[in-house]
């Protein structure tokens, strides 16, 4: 194939694709659909349930205070500090529940996967920037709250390329 | 006013920083650390005019401590900060501490997780070459070829995204098997996806690798014999871009290879523009790989098999596994005493092993080729630094 031919051919191949869809995901507006409602893990099988590793959520019922997310967290990020939580709500016995700073939080769940009580689980809820330190450090009261998003954008095919639609 | 400096005391500083006998023809380039063109690192190029005369690379700027950190870790927790040397290939550098520790606490892993590892390492390494090929384009400056494969990584990432919840850093691998089962309906969704993908990766060949303008930049540049190849050590698409017939996934087949058809892509020039065939080559063949595995997978069964979250090493006491990563053989050596964290890990990235012949590449070339050698390489700097 001789040189001008070999240009001409690329940049058709350019101009090609005027024709072709868009693959932008237009963020604010628009978000893509996650898996399910989060990361979860089956203490009882000891399989995981696939799903996004969000923001956790945690079941204040279900947390008895054992300590076992924070010990798995200490050798990856030390994000879980254990606090006591007010005499009001209601507790476990030790009223100690994790507290999480996702300025540290490396998003792996590994605290997930060492629940044996199924109290913690990652939630579809990834926008967590914030303009302080402190507005990263997530409370008990905060990581029971489930996270309201709006996320419908899916990758259609056709065969004008693909989109998220 | 002139200082005497006495001869013997530069020599011992580290390179770089020697004072040089000045010369009117020679002349030392510093490329990098903070260069776009050079990543995390430091190349020393010396030139003669436009030619480069001697070039030497400074690797260590992005040292982590990796494999001292996982002396104090257990066998789990090693999981989250092994794979950070190279994010948007995680899965297939913590492959060989999986397959390692798999060994040293003797526990078998059920088929289904096979098949599993195999597509999510199969679509790690399409996302890290896209990325790879995203930044040669950008070097050569052909920016159209930075924006195409940046764009359709978006199809593997969405598909890793479903499977294991992260977008990089998956954390997905575990002893025993994978952390999560794969989502319903999943096979229908990665069968589309990865076959549009296949259409999209061709529509790269008219655009730049037939580009007379990119063959004219890379053709017989930086050449690279196989006895060479062979000689310095280098692997991966660099090994088999110089006629090298290598690749662990067929010589030393792991999990579920040896069921698979793997096919690999040799060819004989060795210069730049092999060296960047070569991987593009291969993601068409983890496209095959990827639909073979999805065929032959067990439709269901367990995942995982239970491991206690301390677990101590029971069987051998000293492991070396090796698997194909996108920047070829990546070897993780693993010692353990019987303690729940190991004695040793000592990783042995591909990149480190290709960087060696850098050097050897670039004497003789003009200083406008050395993005177009260096990136050839499938070099990732912060993988070789650990």
């Amino acid at each position: 194939m001789g040189t001008a031919s070999g240009i001409i051919k690329a940049l058709n191949s350019g101009i090609k694709h005027l024709a072709v869809k868009r693959f932008t995901l237009r963020y604010p507006e628009q978000k893509l659909k996650l898996v399910g409602d989060g990361y979860q893990f089956d203490p009882s099988t000891g399989v995981g349930i696939a799903g996004y590793k969000g923001r956790h959520m945690l079941f204040h019922d279900h947390c008895t205070g054992c300590n076992l997310c924070s010990i798995a967290c200490e050798g990856v990020a030390e994000a879980i500090a254990m606090v006591k939580v007010p005499n009001t709500w209601k507790h476990n016995k030790k009223a100690i529940m994790p507290q999480i700073d996702y300025g540290k939080c490396v998003f792996c769940g590994l605290c997930v996967d060492a629940c044996p009580f199924y109290a913690l689980y990652m939630s579809n809820d990834y926008e967590l920037s914030s303009f302080t330190k402190e507005g990263l450090i997530y409370t008990p009261q905060q990581l029971q709250v489930k996270p309201s998003v709006q996320q419908d954008a899916e990758i259609q095919i056709d065969d004008r390329g693909a989109t998220h639609g | 006013m002139t200082e005497q400096i006495p001869t013997d005391h530069t020599e011992q500083l580290p390179p770089g920083l020697q004072l040089e006998k000045v010369d009117d023809r020679i002349m030392t380039l510093n490329v990098g650390p903070q260069h776009p063109g050079s990543g995390h690192m430091r190349i020393i190029v010396k030139i003669d005019g436009d030619y480069i005369v001697d070039a030497d690379p400074d690797p260590g700027y992005v040292h982590r401590g990796e494999e001292k950190m996982a002396e104090v870790r257990n066998y789990l927790l090693n999981i989250p900060h092994l794979e950070r040397p190279v994010i948007h290939d995680s899965c297939n550098i913590l492959y060989p501490y999986v397959l390692g520790v798999e060994d040293i606490v003797g526990i078998e892993v059920p088929e289904r997780a096979k098949y599993v590892r195999v597509i999510a390492a199969e679509l790690n390494r399409c996302v890290y070459i896209q990325y790879w090929l995203a930044i040669y384009g950008i070097f050569l400056g052909h920016s159209t070829m930075f924006m195409w494969p940046a764009g359709d990584r978006e199809l593997m990432i969405d598909l890793l995204e479903k499977m294991t919840g992260a977008r990089v850093t998956h954390s997905y691998f575990i002893p025993g098997g994978v952390r999560n089962d794969i989502p319903a309906n999943f096979e229908d969704v990665c069968l589309r996806q990865v076959n549009y993908f296949e259409k999209r990766i061709k529509e790269y060949a008219d655009i730049f690798y037939d580009n007379p303008i990119l063959k004219a930049r890379t053709e017989d540049t930086g050449v690279l014999s196989s006895q060479d190849a062979i000689r310095l050590g280098t692997t991966g698409s660099v090994l088999r871009a110089s006629g090298i017939d290598y690749d662990v996934r067929v010589k030393e087949p792991y999990d579920v290879y040896e069921e698979l058809d793997v096919h690999t892509n040799v060819l004989k020039d060795g210069d730049s523009y092999a060296r960047s065939k070569i991987p593009w080559l291969d993601m068409f063949e983890s496209c095959n790989i990827i639909r073979q595995a999805l065929e032959k997978m067990p439709k269901s069964g367990s995942v995982r098999t239970k491991l206690r979250p301390n677990p101590k090493g029971v069987g051998n006491n000293e492991v070396y596994k090796r698997v194909e990563s996108g920047r070829g053989a990546a070897g993780m050596h693993i010692i353990s005493n019987g303690k729940p964290e190991p004695y040793r890990v000592k990783i042995s990235p591909g990149s480190f092993r290709n960087l060696i012949a850098l050097p050897y590449l670039l004497k003789g070339e003009k200083l406008g080729n050395m993005p177009a050698v260096y990136w050839s390489l499938n070099y990732w700097p912060v993988e070789a630094d650990r």
